[in-house]
């Protein structure tokens, strides 16, 4: 089990607008260096439901998937499979909560994880491999937890 | 290779299924292009490829010995996979903190 990535940080709004504004809102502020397209004027899209799509539509009309969506408990919970730029079954896993704090503010705790669905391919060499496996890679990616 | 120009994103470094596979495979031992490209099935110039931008991400660090160029992980690759993931987060989460502070609740927008 490779340790998932781990932050939190505290935004001074109720979750119910945090929660619209990451899922509505995206292409308001995701930066554009994270998108697929890398092209300005590229909008994000969540469909709001299980099942639905993340994708980035480009100005040229364009558009690639990102992932789609596991949970959708608004304005709580966030859920998806996240696959930008890879297999959609090397996909890795994101959960966003929204969590409310007494000030009526919201701490938006996220966690990254997911990092050992390698597919197939890899699964292979990963059994004739399972000492780097199991020695440095799980210390490596724990690294990466923030407390 | 020169190491870390610039960092990498999750889409450029961790976010693909065969760098991650490399990485994997490197946890092991260190490898030539060629003994990694052996492994997987993918061509010698895409092994290049992802091991460059490895590189730039600070994961991935190469030596020569004999006439092999062998790569292995960066010792300082931990801390660089960490400061990666958490630069990518941190910047999404101050654009998004900035966003969402400065709009109305879109459903009470008058």
């Amino acid at each position: 089990m490779i340790e998932p990535f781990r932050t939190s940080f505290d935004v001074a709004c109720a979750p119910d607008h945090a929660f619209a504004a990451w899922t509505q809102k995206a292409s308001s502020w995701w930066p554009v260096e994270h998108t697929a397209s890398h092209e300005a004027g590229t909008k994000i899209l969540f469909e709001p439901r299980v099942g639905g799509r993340i994708f980035e539509r480009t100005p040229g009309g364009l558009e690639i998937e990102w992932g789609e969506v596991v949970e959708w408990d608004p304005p709580r919970r966030l859920r998806y499979l996240w696959h930008i730029a890879t297999d959609p079954e090397h996909a890795t896993d994101v959960e966003i909560v929204f969590r409310e704090l007494p000030d009526s503010s919201t701490r938006i705790e996220i966690e990254h994880g997911g990092w050992e669905r390698l597919g197939e391919i890899a699964q292979s060499w990963r059994e004739a491999n399972r000492a780097g496996w199991d020695g440095v890679l799980p210390s490596y990616m724990s690294a990466c937890r923030v407390s | 290779m020169k190491a870390k120009a610039h960092r990498g994103d999750p889409f450029d470094a961790l976010g693909n299924s065969y760098r991650r596979a490399i990485v994997e495979l490197l946890a092991d031992q260190p490898h030539s292009v060629q003994e990694i490209a052996d492994r997987m099935p993918i061509s010698r110039p895409a092994v290049s490829r992802h091991l460059r931008l490895l590189n730039r991400a600070g994961l991935v660090t190469d030596q020569q010995v004999g006439t092999r160029r062998l790569y292995r992980l960066d010792e300082q690759g931990a801390e660089a996979a960490r400061k990666y993931l958490a630069q990518v987060w941190g910047h999404v989460g101050t654009r998004f903190r900035l966003f969402a502070e400065n709009t109305r609740p879109l459903t009470q927008r008058r």
